[in-house]
């Protein structure tokens, strides 16, 4: 069998991780790749998949009873949980805090496996990244919205102009040592029951 | 002075008591520790976070460690026990229709007290299997739980066979009581409060409990790496030091109210369940009159943080038996270096608290309350510890007692039905 044949199978919660780390092995030339996302029938799903390699989400619920489906399985090549190499510490922290886990057959060398969960590594993390990136940049327009609402109550409530109204939230921001939005947030909570 | 902070996971049940209590009544502080305590779902992700570094110690099944440094399910790692984290709290529960069925097939076996149940369960397979019904489905929490051995042993009684004359599965114990009511199982061996869950909702009824099977058998564990435990003996004992503190306020009948609103937000099951389980009474089957639980979780009394090596032991025999392990494996060699009632003796000696003199103890060998030696005060009385079928372990004597079942051979697990 060569590397490219290796059975495959992810099971994510999230479905967005999952194509991502199938895309990934797709792109790096592992053909036989399939994504679950779990349910009722996961084990019965995985037992007929018999897959080489499992990456899985190391916190799912799941786990538990796939174990238990390995431990009983009449298939004499069992898998077992594992990062890659025991000595590669490196790569055993980087899979635990990207949250990923991986089963593999007992026997696959592991300089075949651990180009995968490099990818599934990797993967975990770009996704985890976006996500992060995505949320600050939505919390970065929520916050800009919140310090215009402000300034525009300032100038009406005050007769500041926009530069006055804004200098003046600096300032307070500056003495007081906080952000600037949550200077804009008492100021639209003051005004609040004008508005 | 600055705390020395510690990652320590835990699975949300109701026996993971003394960890937060230990942070909660500040007992880590008064031994100089903060306890950064982070739930888990899954026993696999405790097991490989500890494993691998990313915890220092967890609350976990009492057979993890013992598993893990033998290599069962992942790559050997050396881990050690040196303290239980309380005895009690499992049942096995079944939904009222294999209930019913139970009580029809064998009702001299269900009026009795509970450890008869298992042979109305066998008299229920056996007229199903002659008329080729699907087999019944039981649900533990982790193929080494106390709680499949326990399931496993209560079957294995009444002559059934775990692995052939039923399916046995594995589930989170929050999803027990679901999958007993949508009937993918009919029933499962799981800890408080996850039968009481099903009892309230009045779908199931409890048929024995762990004080039925084996009333001190051993259920979860501080689990850490050998390796770290030996690189920082004094914060070890300092965190085995507040976890015993903790065990004694956890026992406490004043506080036992406090810890049922201590754990009931982390279980997220409703406070009532809680305090039942802790201190209250309820009618384990229809028809039977409300009683406290038989299997009402005890943290500090009996000796129950002490880490008996005796029970390490029993633990691999269940192992070999049902083919989790070879049988040649050398039980005496992996219970001394798992378990260690050294490194809980050297913490809490003098200490005011007692501690048992000797590392083993004969398993399921009294009828009646009976002592053991403390090293420096007064005996502890330890109550009967019968099993259900009456036999006793001998812990010099593993390999004969795995003999005694007449399991011959148990090469592929699976591979008998």
């Amino acid at each position: 069998m060569t590397e490219r044949m290796l059975n495959i199978l992810v099971i994510d919660e999230d479905p967005g991780r999952a194509g991502q780390v199938e895309q990934g092995l797709r792109e790096s030339g592992y053909g036989r790749v399939t994504v679950v996302r779990p349910s009722l029938d996961l084990v019965r799903r995985v037992e007929s998949l018999a897959p080489d390699v499992i990456i899985i989400d190391l916190e799912n619920p799941d786990r538990d009873s796939l174990e238990q489906m390995f431990q009983v399985t009449r298939e004499l090549r069992r898998p077992i949980a594992m990062f890659v190499d025991q000595s590669d510490a490196a790569t055993i922290q980087a899979a635990i805090e990207a949250g990923v886990s991986a089963y593999v057959v007992d026997g696959l060398r592991k300089e075949r496996i651990r180009p995968i969960v490099d990818m599934a590594i990797s993967r975990f993390n770009a996704f985890d990244r976006l996500r992060r990136e995505r949320d600050e940049a939505r919390s970065a327009l929520a916050d800009r919205k919140t310090i215009e609402r402000a300034k525009g109550l300032l100038m009406r409530q005050k007769g500041l102009d926009e530069e006055a109204a804004y200098a003046a939230m600096r300032r307070a921001a500056m003495k007081q040592n906080r952000k600037l939005v949550e200077i804009a947030h008492s100021i639209v909570t003051a005004y609040q029951l004008d508005v | 002075m600055a705390k020395t902070t510690l990652r320590i996971g835990y699975v949300p049940l109701l026996d993971c008591a003394i960890p937060l209590v230990a942070e909660a009544e500040g007992f880590a502080a008064r031994h100089g520790l903060a306890l950064e305590l982070l739930p888990e779902i899954s026993w696999a992700a405790i097991r490989d976070k500890v494993a691998f570094g990313a915890l220092e110690g967890a609350h976990m099944l009492a057979g993890i460690p013992l598993a893990v440094s033998l290599g069962v399910g992942l790559p050997a790692i050396p881990m050690v026990a040196p303290m239980a984290l309380g005895l009690g709290g499992n049942a096995i529960t079944v939904g009222l229709g294999l209930f019913r069925a139970m009580r029809a097939a064998d009702p001299a076996a269900m009026a009795g007290p509970r450890r008869d149940s298992a042979r109305a369960l066998a008299a229920v397979i056996a007229r199903e299997q002659a008329e080729g019904a699907p087999k019944r489905r039981f649900a533990s929490v982790f193929p080494v739980s106390s709680h499949a051995y326990e399931l496993r042993y209560w079957l294995a009684s009444a002559g059934l066979d775990p692995d052939g004359d039923v399916e046995l599965t594995v589930l989170p114990p929050s999803r027990m009581a679901e999958s007993l009511g949508t009937s993918q199982i009919d029933g499962y061996c799981v800890g408080e409060p996850w039968s009481l869950v099903t009892l309230s909702a009045g779908i199931g009824a409890v048929v024995a409990t762990k004080a039925d099977i084996w009333p001190l058998a051993p259920e979860k564990v501080l689990g850490l790496r050998t390796d770290w435990a030996d690189r920082n003996p004094e914060v070890l004992a300092a965190l085995l030091r507040a976890f015993a503190e903790a065990a004694v306020w956890a026992d406490a009948p004043e506080n036992r109210p406090a810890l049922a609103r201590l754990l009931a937000p982390r279980l997220g099951v409703d406070l009532r369940l809680l305090e039942t389980a802790l201190c209250g009474s309820v009618a384990l089957a229809p028809g039977r009159p409300a009683e406290p639980l038989p299997h009402r979780p005890v943290f500090h009394a009996a000796a129950a943080t002490f880490p008996w090596r005796s029970q390490a032991l029993w633990l691999l025999t269940q192992m070999a038996r049902w083919g989790q392990i070879p049988r040649e494996s050398d039980f005496a060699g992996v219970a001394a270096a798992v378990y260690r009632p050294d490194l809980y003796r050297a913490a809490l000696s003098g200490g005011g608290l007692s501690v048992p003199v000797a590392d083993l103890k004969p398993e399921g060998a009294h009828d009646a309350p009976y002592e053991v030696a403390a090293v420096e005060r007064p005996a502890i009385i330890l109550p009967p510890d019968r099993f259900i079928d009456g036999r006793t372990f001998d812990p010099s004597e593993p390999t004969a007692y795995l003999a005694g079942f007449g399991r011959g051979e148990v090469a592929v697990p699976g591979a008998s039905g």
